[in-house]
């Protein structure tokens, strides 16, 4: 059922029971997760944590502890009731459009056809699929608990960074339009400054253990106050692309641009944390200004700080990227349940350590990110295959096991689309989606298939591959696995893949 | 008078000598529409798989690894298909899909040459590898949808009866190929069109539309569907044969009732291509009663939908008078003022041309016409349709003038059709010419009948008519300066007798002239 009144219909039901809290496994779920946690610690509701990774996951848990369940809350992204306006909205999409190559002159129909490889963009959207095949996200669940919280009067600040984390989150993932972001982003800027007037006797007097959130306009480069200023330039998405960092003449504009700003490399290139603090303290209107010269207009972005004490700042960017990591540790020792136990762990403040050990797992994966980025439109892996983009990691690709994860996966899919559409000349391509496989287990003999949209300012973040993926997999009689929670990402036994493309091409086209 | 009036009929429908007269017209058409159509496609290029490598890339440079976006040679593909490795057959296939579904010269008759077509034939059997299958299907179908010597070496290479076993697979892209593939072949003309029905396509296209729910069936898929069976159903010298007709008729009149605007049209032109011909074969579409709900499709409001539909109702009514009528009692003269008024010249020609075979029908029939209250519309497109609608729209006088009653050539002169339709005779068509000045001569009997002949005379002279038709006396062909001479010699030249009964007076604006008013009942 959709729940409207969040307060009546789902916690003042769940307060007098004991609780299954089923959290899904992404950042979003966690922070949402670690909101609830608190506020039953605070009404002392009893209830059990269980991690679930899909929906095979979500049936077990949910037979193990059918006794005690009284409500289940699938408590990821979905979660988020969409406004009837979406709603309303998406059927306007449906109209519209006349369909298909078919002259419109009402002349006599050809006597033969060729059959071309490509579709003509925007026509195949309205083939087989209508609003209910699209898959989008709501607003981010950490940001619903967080206005519960709000309602019952027992938010705190650190409900209200989780809640921002969780947006991020999505941000980052590159799941919600920049439209709903930077609306999202004006509801917690309000919370954020509620808070800080509420309590500015006690917690806003420095001590080691005072927690200050503020709005921030910063720069769109990923753990820059961790890594290296030179470092975060060359890994993040928006520089990377900008500069197109994979071709010699990118890295020389690259030292054009740090030469225009007046750094010495040597500043640039070690931590952060030592740069000279006269550089510091004016570098983002610094770099802002050397950006606008070489047309990267919006390096800039509103999103939050946090400090813990006296000496440790992070932005919410950094705590996504952290407990990404964490969740998707590729660690050998870890389990899944461990990995989920630290990634809840790198976001209370309390266990700073397990953030930075977060962090510095993040650095490697966007570093494994960039480098596959680079590889693969250099040597050209992306293949267009008429209605979508199609990439396949093979075994053997370096860092490939890290993105055998679905989330490390999606974001390596989002950064290379971007790269590409930047890369390519060919006007066509930039305007299609992209499909990314990689091995998923060797031993199993799987790989991991994930879809996403186009990649355009105006996108509206929809998804509807999940929907066709099934589609192919029926129509083949493919061996796939719809386990996860975002039908757009599957896994599929290693010998289908070609039949199942092929159906997806023929479906799509 | 009767047997004169007989005689005339003959010219119209198909009773006569004339027989088709329309229709012939119908034909030269078609072909000109089919051949724009094709010009059409050819310009309808679409740009295909290309991803341009980034020329800065330095790893471009060093790397050979550019072998998986770059087009494989036909060499390359011939020594693919023939290889002993079903891996690497498929990819050769595949590559040789890609060239053909290219945008600019697909290598269509380098495929040929290679001997390509034979080995693709053969992997359409390969049931065990579906994707084979389908690759070559496409192949296939490209090669096929080019010039019809093209489309032959594919029949030749044994395609079609291995398409037809593809049409019910249980993999439905590659059935869908299979029926685009057999579309093609069809599509090409009478002949290729006949051996596809010979091999025994009907019975399997039929069977995958057969589902209780039609909207059960991926949209794409019945398109298809439907536009193979189109095909079938389509050209003539010989029409396809009637038993495949009787076949596919019941599914076409299923699909008739589909929502899917492509459908609707493709399945209109379908039943507009089986009326295309003689009353038997309009007969057993009219006997299905399906003429109704062409009628209806005809208010649909798509042009795609309005032109197929109104050439099936106006083929229709080239039949014989009953048939003709199940048109009528279907209410379709009530759609004719929007048609006739429509913004697409080409519509009002056709409709104008439908028009033109229903006065040609029975006086009854005609007055049907006059209730609908068309005639004002006909006189409208008379003097200000184009040109090919002023044609047809002459047709549709002449044809009134020549069966129906006298009360309804009254009716016609009355509602001024007298000066657009002379003015015509300027037209530089003789054939043109020939038909105005019957219908001129018809109205002038008629006018006789009712003595109302000097009262029309002067109208048509006060109009400059008079002049119009003196003029075709010297006219270079030699029909129309006789005709020109006869209509003069009966009805204008009677000079010396008409100075007696009725002498023209000299007043002061003019002649006055003494019109006898013996039993007329009607006046012009």
């Amino acid at each position: 059922m959709f729940i409207t009144d969040i307060r009546k219909e789902f916690y003042e039901v769940v307060a007098n029971q004991r609780v299954a809290l089923l959290v899904a496994s992404d950042v979003d779920a966690l922070c949402a997760c670690k909101i609830l946690q608190s506020l039953f610690h605070c009404d002392q509701i009893q209830y059990t944590l269980v991690p679930v990774t899909g929906w095979q996951d979500l049936s077990t848990a949910f037979l193990e502890h059918r006794e005690q369940i009284k409500l289940l809350i699938k408590q990821d992204d979905d979660l988020g009731v969409p406004s009837y306006d979406d709603i309303f909205r998406d059927e306007e999409d449906e109209e519209g459009d006349d369909s298909g190559n078919e002259s419109d002159d009402g002349s006599e129909p050809s006597g033969k056809r060729r059959r071309f490889d490509e579709v003509n963009i925007g026509h195949y959207w309205e083939i087989l699929f209508d609003y209910e095949q699209y898959e989008y996200h709501g607003t981010s669940a950490a940001m619903m608990f967080f206005e519960l919280a709000w309602v019952l009067t027992k938010d705190t600040k650190d409900m209200l960074w989780w809640a921002i984390i969780g947006l991020t989150d999505q941000w980052v993932h590159d799941k919600i339009t920049h439209m709903k972001y930077v609306t999202d982003v004006a509801t917690m800027q309000r919370h954020v400054s509620r808070h800080s007037h509420r309590n500015e006797d006690e917690e806003n007097s420095l001590s080691v253990d005072c927690m200050r959130i503020s709005f921030e306009y910063d720069l769109r480069l990923t753990l820059y106050q961790h890594w290296s200023l030179y470092e975060s330039i060359c890994n993040s998405c928006y520089t990377s692309c900008n500069f197109k960092l994979w071709t010699l003449n990118g890295q020389k504009k690259l030292q054009e641009f740090l030469a225009d700003m007046g750094l010495p490399l040597k500043q640039v290139r070690q931590k952060f944390n030592c740069m000279d603090m006269s550089i510091k303290e004016n570098l983002r209107d610094v770099i802002e200004e050397s950006s606008n010269k070489y047309g990267l207009k919006d390096i800039r972005i509103q999103t939050f700080g946090v400090h813990f004490g006296f000496k440790n700042r992070f932005f919410a960017s950094d705590m996504v990227h952290a407990t990404a990591a964490l969740l998707e540790s590729t660690d050998k020792d870890g389990s899944d349940s461990d990995n989920f136990i630290k990634a809840l762990e790198s976001l209370s403040r309390s266990n700073l350590d397990r953030l930075h050990s977060g962090i510095d797992l993040a650095k490697k994966k966007l570093l494994a990110i960039q480098q596959t980025v680079a590889s693969c439109i250099c040597t050209n892996l992306i293949l267009s295959q008429g209605p979508f983009l199609y990439c396949y990691l093979m075994e053997g690709t370096p860092d490939v096991n890290l993105f055998s994860k679905p989330m490390a996966l999606t974001l390596l899919c989002k950064y290379l689309l971007k790269a590409f559409v930047h890369s390519t000349r060919n006007k066509r391509c930039k305007l299609l989606p992209l499909i990314m496989a990689a091995p998923k287990s060797v031993e199993k003999g799987t790989v991991i298939i994930v879809g996403i949209p186009p990649e355009s300012e105006i996108s509206d973040k929809k998804n509807f591959f999940g929907r066709a993926f099934e589609k192919a997999a029926e129509s083949t009689s493919s061996r796939t696995l719809h386990d996860h929670f975002d039908t757009s990402i599957i896994e599929l036994k290693m010998e289908d893949r070609s039949k199942f493309l092929d159906a997806l091409i023929t479906l799509l086209s | 008078v009767s047997s004169t009036n007989a005689a005339r009929l003959n010219k119209f429908k198909n009773k006569g000598k004339d027989v088709g007269e329309c229709r012939r017209r119908r034909v030269e058409v078609n072909v000109e529409l089919r051949k724009a159509k094709k010009d059409d496609l050819m310009c309808k290029r679409r740009n295909v798989n290309s991803c341009p490598d980034e020329p800065t890339s330095p790893l471009q440079e060093k790397s050979q690894n550019a072998q998986t976006s770059r087009p494989w040679t036909v060499s390359e593909i011939v020594e693919g298909v023939n290889s002993n490795n079903i891996e690497t057959q498929i990819q050769a296939t595949q590559a040789a899909r890609k060239l053909l579904s290219r945008d600019r010269n697909p290598p269509i008759d380098q495929m040929i040459s290679a001997g390509l077509i034979p080995k693709f034939v053969h992997f359409l059997g390969m049931t065990n590898v579906p994707c084979i299958q389908f690759e070559s299907a496409w192949a296939l179908t490209n090669i096929a949808s080019g010039s019809s010597d093209q489309t032959a070496a594919v029949v030749s290479g044994g395609a079609i009866p291995a398409f037809i076993s593809l049409v019910t697979s249980t993999h439905q892209h590659i059935s869908e190929q299979a029926v685009w593939a057999l579309g093609n072949i069809a599509g090409d003309g009478s002949g290729l069109r006949d051996l596809v029905i010979k091999h025994g396509a009907v019975a399997p296209l039929l069977s995958v539309l057969a589902v209780p729910d039609l909207s059960e069936i991926p949209r794409d898929y019945l398109r298809n569907v439907t536009w193979s069976i189109s095909n079938l159903c389509r050209n003539k010298n010989p029409s396809p044969p009637m038993p495949a007709i009787r076949q596919m008729l019941p599914t076409l009149l299923r699909l008739l009732h589909h929502e899917d605007k492509e459908v609707l049209a493709d399945t209109c032109w379908a039943f507009s291509y089986m009326t295309d011909g003689p009353n038997d074969r309009i007969e057993v579409v009219v006997e299905t009663g399906v003429v109704p709900r062409l009628v209806k499709l005809l208010g649909y409001g798509e042009l795609t939908i309005t032109t197929p539909s109104l050439r099936a109702i106006g083929n229709i009514v080239t039949g014989t008078d009953e048939q003709t009528q199940a048109v009528l009692d279907a209410g379709a003269l009530a759609m004719f003022p929007k048609l006739l008024h429509h913004n697409k010249a080409n519509i009002q020609k056709e409709a104008a041309w439908t028009l033109s075979n229903i006065t040609a029908g029975k006086d009854t029939q005609i007055q049907e016409v006059l209730n609908a209250g068309l005639i004002p519309y006909l006189v409208d497109l008379l003097v200000r349709g184009d040109y090919k609608t002023q044609k047809e729209a002459v047709w549709a006088v002449t044809n009134l003038t020549s069966g129906g009653t006298v009360e309804q050539v009254v009716y016609l002169v009355q509602a001024n059709v007298l000066e657009p339709l002379l003015n015509l005779l300027a037209s530089k068509d003789s054939k043109t010419v020939l038909v105005i000045l019957d219908a001129v001569n018809n109205i002038c009997t008629a006018a006789d009948k009712i003595g109302e002949t000097d009262k029309l005379c002067l109208m048509i002279e006060e109009c400059g008519g008079l002049d119009k038709i003196e003029s075709l006396q010297s006219h270079e062909n030699e029909v129309v300066y006789k005709a020109a001479l006869n209509l003069i010699e009966k009805y204008f030249s009677g000079e010396e007798e008409e100075v007696q009964s009725v002498a023209p007076e000299t007043t002061t604006d003019g002649y006055a002239f003494q019109i006898s008013e013996n039993q007329s009942t009607f006046n012009f």
